[in-house]
């Protein structure tokens, strides 16, 4: 009995002893997914596809905020008052995989289960759209590097912040471009433009920049098309053709990496031909460049940084990247998110705190005065989105491309009207 | 718009076609022979295309002759695929939740493999063909959309000739119409079984490849033309070839002068609505009406 009673008590014993071990196992791993900023590092989170539709540009845009995070660590991190320290930066990273909801779960997953200082997150507006609708909820600071409609910073969020200036002043930029190839005598006045927009915000306020800025310049240019097209279309056979009957000078389109190789091919083949030919933000990518060959030159881009900046800063961070990434920066991707980790690093370190409010507040007052980005000077507008020039980047044959405009910036002269062939 | 545009819109719609009927035989030879709804359809669409891509890049090899070569090697790795994963679903007159759950799984690990392999980068197959054209009279032919519809027939022929010439074509054709009288008929289910699911990668493997002459492609290539292979099987009727034919001839038409009516940022619904409209209004596509036809001739 005794000797029953004894085994029977080991066995409690062992299976007491399993269920603390389970347990303890089962905190141990909870505690490892939180931890919080309560130690000795400030946890951040990006929230960028790097599968998907927009991989390409969201890897650069990784690749750019960890280049920076790797800078403030290797100078011993984030001076914050409070802790009397330094503290050094960890990165929290999710892959939406270019998913509007998953983006925003991830986005939602960072705030709450990773309780993270800020995120830094959303590649594309259709991406930044689906996660800003997080921040104010969790009242956590969120920058967006990628997502550029004006309508994200429309709702009266607070702690929405993004480092692209609005695609309303992209196309309004690519509307003063054109007026001053105008003016310059390089393209005749009156000249008729087809509109081709991707169905997104990105691509309806591209579309609404570039009417306004005719509007407000009569004589220029006319608009004889304008239609949207659905993102990642199969046939553009049937958009081009109308945009042929429209027999317009100026050819405009909004869209995305894919749809511009996809829609560019068509075109050539069609036997198509404008005077100028833009596909908004697409035009420099190395990608695109080597899926279309010559088909791309002089073709024209409005983008919000390019390597060629003549910045001191802008040649250190190229050098810096390259090193770090092992390629160069495509197109305008990486630098935006770039600043956008700089920029919270001097939030955090003007806040003197790890309190979210407190920095979003000093986010609202931050002046990166070595900016890579036009005009050198990054602040945050009144809506949470900066207001910075862009420049214009024309295709030039053997794979070169150059800024041709503002002037001031211009590595090279315009080439308009476009060769024929 | 005038004649010549027409015209041209008419060319482009039935190049287009060709393009689609050679993405969705494959998986109508599948869902013929094994009542299963291949998920992973777009996932083999992504790997011919990127095995043409390094083939082309690798060892100079044109990508037409890459796409031929696609079909050998696409069928072993479907026969591959039935035997390590595919002959253990349970067996079934209707698509099954778990060979869905299967395929669907399947795309996703093809995927990964993709992003490991190749990474996230846009990649294409840029040739001297891929801008020429050559006009006769008001119409321009691109060429690649040429060879790819050419190839695309070409192959749909030689399959139409192997289901109605060759002792296994009517195996798998006696299997499509009835799998239990086949059966009595002396046919080899699992081993049609198995040869048809790698006839059906094969064809997938192949349109891949013609696709990437077309397309800029990435890992996740494949999944907007899954949704079209999707309504025209519908469309041409769940397992005949001709009905492929058909219906890929009826999207590309609607997709490409729908355009002139109505905004083409409205293209994808279109593709949605003729789907419903075809589940409603003819479940068993432009096959079923031929046979009713001729039941009632």
């Amino acid at each position: 009995m005794t000797h029953l009673s004894s085994k029977r008590s080991f066995r409690l014993c062992a299976r007491s002893l399993n269920f603390l071990l389970v347990a303890i196992c089962f905190f141990t791993i909870a505690g490892c997914g939180k931890g919080g900023n309560s130690g000795n590092e400030i946890r951040v989170g990006v929230v960028m596809p790097i599968t998907g539709r927009e991989a390409k540009p969201g890897q650069y845009q990784r690749e750019g905020i960890e280049l920076a995070i790797k800078q403030i660590n290797d100078a011993g991190g984030i001076m914050v008052k409070e802790k009397g320290k330094k503290l050094r930066v960890k990165e929290v990273f999710y892959d939406d995989a270019s998913d509007q909801a998953k983006s925003a779960g991830l986005v939602e997953r960072a705030m709450t289960t990773d309780e993270v200082t800020a995120v830094i997150g959303g590649y594309s507006t259709a991406l930044g759209e689906a996660e800003s609708v997080m921040p104010d909820r969790y009242q956590t600071p969120w920058i967006t590097p990628g997502a550029a409609a004006a309508h994200i910073f429309s709702r009266d969020y607070t702690y929405t912040f993004g480092t692209l200036s609005s695609t309303d002043l992209l196309g309004y930029t690519t509307g003063e471009f054109l007026g001053s190839l105008t003016d310059a005598g390089k393209l005749k006045k009156d000249l008729a433009v087809a509109l081709a927009l991707e169905n997104t915000d990105h691509g309806v306020e591209y579309g609404e920049g570039i009417q306004r800025w005719i509007q407000e310049h009569p004589g220029y240019f006319r608009v004889v098309f304008s239609e949207k097209f659905d993102l990642g279309g199969t046939d553009f056979s049937g958009l081009l053709q109308k945009v042929k009957a429209s027999k317009a000078d100026i050819f405009l389109a909004d869209a995305h990496l894919q749809d511009y190789i996809t829609m560019e091919r068509q075109y050539i083949q069609s036997g198509m031909y404008h005077q100028m030919i833009s596909y908004g933000a697409r035009g420099p990518d190395q990608d695109a460049r080597k899926a279309l060959g010559d088909a791309t030159n002089y073709i024209f881009a409005g983008l919000w940084w390019s390597k060629k900046l003549p910045y001191p800063q802008v040649k250190k961070f190229d050098a810096d990247y390259q090193a770090f990434a092992g390629h160069e920066p495509d197109s305008y991707y990486p630098a935006p998110a770039y600043d956008a980790m700089r920029a919270l690093a001097m939030a955090i370190e003007q806040a003197g705190t790890l309190n979210k409010t407190a920095i979003r507040d000093a986010l609202k007052n931050v002046e990166l005065k070595d900016s890579l980005m036009p005009g050198q000077v990054l602040r945050f507008g009144k809506m949470g989105q900066v207001e910075l020039p862009f420049v214009i980047v024309q295709n030039k044959p053997d794979d070169k491309s150059d800024i041709v405009y503002p002037k001031d910036a211009a590595t090279g002269e315009a080439v308009a009207p476009k060769p024929r062939k | 718009m005038n004649t010549a545009d027409f015209l041209n819109l008419l060319v482009a719609a039935v190049l287009l076609a060709g393009v689609y009927a050679a993405m969705s035989v494959g998986m109508t030879i599948i869902y013929g022979v094994l009542k299963i709804v291949n998920l992973a359809h777009a996932g083999f669409l992504m790997l011919g295309a990127y095995f043409v891509y390094e083939l082309y890049t690798r060892a100079n090899i044109d990508p037409l002759l890459g796409v031929i070569l696609a079909f050998p090697v696409f069928f072993l790795i479907g026969v591959a695929v039935y035997w390590l994963l595919v002959r253990r679903i349970p067996r079934s007159d209707q698509p099954t939740l778990s060979s869905l759950l299967l395929l669907f799984g399947l795309w996703l690990v093809l995927q990964n493999l993709g992003y490991l392999i190749w990474g996230n980068g846009d990649h294409a197959i840029l040739t001297p063909r891929t801008f020429s054209t050559f006009q006769i009279g008001p119409i321009i032919f691109p060429t690649v959309r040429l060879v790819v519809f050419g190839a695309a027939v070409a192959s749909l022929a030689c399959l139409e000739f192997a289901l109605h010439r060759t002792w296994f074509g009517r195996a798998i054709r006696a299997l499509m119409q009835n799998s239990d009288a086949g059966r009595i008929a002396g046919v080899h289910v699992d081993r049609t079984a198995q040869v048809a699911f790698g006839i059906g990668i094969a064809f997938a493997g192949a349109a891949g490849g013609l696709l990437a002459m077309m397309y800029s492609f990435t890992p996740d290539f494949g999944g907007s033309f899954l949704l079209r292979a999707f309504v025209i099987i519908v469309l041409g009727g769940l397992e005949s070839f001709a009905g492929v034919a058909v219906g890929a001839l009826i999207l590309a038409l609607v997709e490409t002068f729908s355009i002139l009516l109505i905004p083409s940022g409205y293209q994808p619904a279109i593709s949605f609505s003729l789907l419903v409209l075809a589940l409603v209004i003819l479940p068993d596509g432009v096959a079923g009406l031929w046979k009713k036809r001729q039941r009632l001739a």
